[in-house]
């Protein structure tokens, strides 16, 4: 038996349930789930699971009513922290789906639809020690067992991905458009049973107030120069052609150290 | 989750055993859907409300002023649970000319106190409410799911309904139309005979947010009071109304405009509100409102003269769907015709199940029922009403004719003396263009219409 | 208060349709045949449409989007040709979602 693990956030607007959804990325996680199952030659279940308050629930129900063969519920507030979110789901998953052991895939929005800061998923690699591919744009092909995708980096750059199982995805809402369910399941699913899981008490996401980065104060020699010409000139760099890049090539220990040093000098640190 | 078949449970007389099968099918959650879902649900027939947005009440928008006095009997002591806005305690008409304003105004302390009159509220919340009402009785309520079309049987007679929804078909024994003004419903089932552009009016509204404070006083209410304001002329030569209604922190403004005359003008909808709003008896009540939400709608307006047939081979039809709503100048109402009617449906309906007929004759209770109550009662006595209000002599010269009257009586004219009403009455009537004749015979309609 | 006061100071018609909500679906519910649209003189959509979605090109067609619409049914009401304008509510779920009015 494959197992696909999708996990999900139902998110509601401030004060008003009615405009609660998942995703975009939570959605084609779930649509890129059903998929693999519907052409998996071995018998397939994909489980959905969700943590939150009691409104998941209707996320659960909805994704049940797509295609998803069982869901879990863990309750537990909304803005635990990526790692204690991790942390619940992996523990609830390992004790009420005991059966599941290592699922064979684990599939995660890259954001969900409040922004959080889409380390979930990483952190569910860790625990399940399993292989991570994040953030993808598109899946190539796939079999139950390995896939091939594509991954956006920095620049407008991509990379090609192939990931075997066990691993834990990451999509964008390109991925792939979520189904419409049937209305037989959709009626059914207003009934279906749902397992519950309660998250251990963890640490919350503490709110980032974002505010423009300012450089810590330090101390800098007087700049050279026998006149405020040459001076000015000699802080602004402007007349010398002074490279301001560097390309040095490193191993990742000594590169994240050469990093480090770079921003100190820099005064970011 | 209620209890209720289960469509893998299929009744003995599923036609289409494949099917999710209900007794009834009730398209449209709004307030004729779900009145009729509670009536049904709680007489234990198994129904089946269907509505095509993501929560009811997500497509729908009026004016703003409900009167649920009906709902005493589905829902009595609606008044601690519905989620209303403010008790309209206030209500005013006004007559506008473009820069003169005749305003008629009535309060009521006892509308303040249950059981209460009218109220403000907003249909996403109402709505939603209502058909979770509906849910609590019992029935099946699906949202995102949009009805595309009847399913009807060898004899013609309707059995289910097709969706949007893969595999979207439910098989039925008879559905109840109450999917709103457009009613694709009715007219798939070709109870609208013809379809005339002038029984229409387009309704466009702005939710204007201001504070509590700023509200209460300008509209001269306190806690939870409201006022109402019906405004006739200020649209700008289009035949229509206006109005502004009050909720806690925001304002509803909007006209409401005949679908023919503003088609054949070049002023667009919201220029209209733009122009009402600039009134110089309409400024001052709503300056400094930011708008939150726009919105638009139509409204069913001919009354009586343009209702389609209620009832067909295993359908009925109910509220906006069936032209109910009543939309007579000093009136706007139709919700409370959709719940009436809706309701009406709904007994006619468990009857009609129980003794084993929904053929149209099975089905004749209901315009018996709608008869019998204020429905069609209101809609009878004011038929010739909204022709009137429409009509270019009451939108275009009565309010000039009025507003001068009025003027010249207050004016004071010193040294000359005050002149005489009659006077001053027949020279503004000359003056706006009327005809003694003309003036007559619309008073003598609006007298027996509204009398 | 001076004249200018009262005057109100009015937002753009793409600000007035941002208070909406609309939740667009990938389908187009409602389509306008502009060659049709070509012939007409009296562009009745053009003005009655709350949403402003009927723009006439300069080719003398329509330009006309689906995606800000109130489903009202005012277009197909008032436009006196056959054939003009296919209309549709969109799929289940999908357009416009109010919320306070
Ligand atoms: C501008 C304006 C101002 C108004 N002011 C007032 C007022 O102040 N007071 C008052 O009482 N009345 C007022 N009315 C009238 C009132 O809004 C209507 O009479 C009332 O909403 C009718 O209720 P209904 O249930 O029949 O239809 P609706 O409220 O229109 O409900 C129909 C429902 O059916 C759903 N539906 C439609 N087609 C389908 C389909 N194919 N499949 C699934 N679902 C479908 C719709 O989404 C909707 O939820 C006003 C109307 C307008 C437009
Ligand atoms: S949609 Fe109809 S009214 Fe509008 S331009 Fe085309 S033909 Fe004319
Ligand atoms: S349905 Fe209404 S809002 Fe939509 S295009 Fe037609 S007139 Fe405009």
């Amino acid at each position: 038996m494959i197992r696909i693990l999708v996990c999900q956030k139902w998110v509601a607007p401030e004060g008003d349930s009615r405009g609660a959804s998942h995703s975009p990325a939570d959605r084609a996680a779930l649509e890129l789930a059903l998929h693999i199952r519907d052409r998996a030659e071995d018998q397939t279940e994909v489980i959905v699971v969700s943590l939150g308050g009691p409104g998941a629930l209707h996320g659960l129900r909805d994704s049940l009513a797509r295609g998803a063969d069982r869901a879990l519920w863990i309750s537990g507030p909304t803005d635990l922290r990526s790692d204690a979110v991790a942390a619940a789901i992996h523990s609830a998953v390992s004790t009420h789906l005991v059966e599941i052991g290592v699922p064979d895939w684990v599939i995660c929005g890259d954001y969900s639809a409040d922004r959080g800061s889409g380390s979930v998923p990483a952190f569910l690699a860790a625990f399940w020690d399993a292989e991570q591919a994040l953030g993808l744009v598109q899946v190539t092909e796939h079999s139950a067992s390995s896939l091939g995708a594509v991954r956006r980096l920095d620049g407008g750059r991509r990379e090609l991905l192939s990931v075997s199982s066990p691993a834990v995805l990451s999509v964008e809402g390109s991925v792939a458009t979520l189904r419409r369910a049937t209305l037989a399941r959709e009626l059914a699913a207003a009934t279906m049973e749902i397992s519950e899981a309660t998250a251990p008490l963890g640490p919350r996401e503490t709110p980032v107030e974002v505010t423009a980065y300012r450089p810590r104060a330090r101390m800098l020699a007087a700049p050279a120069g026998q006149t405020a010409l040459e001076r000015v000139r000699s802080i602004t760099d402007t007349a010398t052609a002074a490279a301001h890049g560097e390309t040095v090539a490193l191993t990742p220990d000594e590169a994240a150290e050469r990093i480090l040093t770079a921003l100190r000098d820099w005064g970011y640190l | 989750m209620p209890d209720s078949p289960m469509p893998d449970n299929p009744m003995p007389d599923n036609p289409m055993p494949e099917t999710p099968f209900f007794e009834v099918v009730v398209v449209g959650a709004g307030p004729a859907g779900s009145c009729a879902a509670t009536v049904l649900a709680r007489r234990g027939v198994s129904v089946l409300l269907i509505e095509r947005g993501p929560f009811p009440g997500s497509k729908n928008m009026y004016g703003g002023v409900v009167y649920p006095r009906i709902l005493d009997s589905l829902h009595p002591e609606w008044w601690e649970e519905m989620p209303i806005q403010r008790w309209v305690t206030r209500r005013s008409t006004m007559v506008l000319t473009e820069n003169q304003a005749v305003t008629i105004d009535f309060r009521s302390q006892n509308w303040g106190v249950p059981p209460y009159n009218g109220a403000t509220a907003y249909r996403p919340d109402m709505d939603h409410w209502l058909a979770s009402k509906a849910e609590a009785a019992g029935a099946r309520l699906l949202t995102s799911t949009t009805v595309t079309g009847l399913i009807t049987d060898a004899r013609g007679q309707v059995c289910g309904v097709r969706t949007d929804r893969p595999d979207g078909d439910v098989a039925c024994r008879m559905v109840i139309a109450c999917d709103g003004v457009n009613s694709f419903v009715a007219k798939e089932a070709g109870l609208y005979p013809d379809l005339n552009p002038a029984n229409f009016t387009l309704g466009v509204k702005e939710t204007l947010g201001l504070s509590r404070s700023v509200i209460e006083e300008r509209f001269a209410v306190r806690d939870r009071e409201g006022v109402d304001i019906e405004i006739l002329g200020g649209t700008q030569g289009v035949n229509g109304g206006g109005f502004i209604y009050t909720n806690l922190d925001t304002l509803a403004v909007g006209v409401v405009l005949k679908l023919p005359a503003l088609a054949a003008q070049k002023t667009r909808p919201e220029e209209i509100i733009a122009h009402l709003k600039s009134h110089p008896g309409i400024a001052p009540l709503v300056e400094g409102g930011e708008i939150l939400e726009y919105s638009a709608h139509l409204i069913p307006e001919a009354g009586r003269s343009m209702m389609p047939q209620l009832t067909g081979e295993g359908l009925l039809v109910a509220g906006d769907a069936a032209a109910m709503c009543l939309a007579a100048g000093i009136w706007l109402e139709g919700v409370n015709f959709a719940m009436a009617s809706g309701m009406a449906a709904a007994e006619t309906a468990a009857e009609a199940i129980t003794a084993g007929d929904v053929s149209k004759r099975g089905l004749a209770g209901y315009e018996k029922r709608l008869n019998s109550s204020f429905v069609l009662a209101d809609h009878d006595k004011l038929s010739r009403i909204p022709g009137l209000v429409l009509s270019d002599r009451v939108q275009h010269q009565y309010p000039q004719m009025i507003a001068n009257v009025v003027e010249r009586v207050f004016r004071v004219d010193n040294p000359q003396p005050k002149p005489g009403l009659r006077k001053i009455f027949a020279e503004e009537r000359k003056r706006a263009g009327v005809r003694l004749r003309d003036l007559a015979r619309d008073g003598w309609t609006g007298m027996r219409g509204f009398g | 208060m001076t004249q200018d006061n009262l005057r109100w100071p009015e937002i753009s018609f793409e600000d007035r349709i941002g208070t909406a909500r609309f939740d667009v679906g990938e389908r187009a519910h409602i389509t306008v045949d502009s060659r049709i649209c070509a012939d007409c003189s009296t562009r009745e959509c053009v003005v009655a449409c709350p949403a402003k979605l009927f723009v006439p090109t300069a080719d003398g067609g329509i330009l006309f989007n689906y995606e800000q619409c109130f489903e009202c049914g005012t277009c197909y009401m008032v436009c006196n040709r056959e054939g003009a304008i296919a209309w549709t509510y969109p799929d289940g779920g999908h357009g416009v979602v109010f919320s306070q009015t």
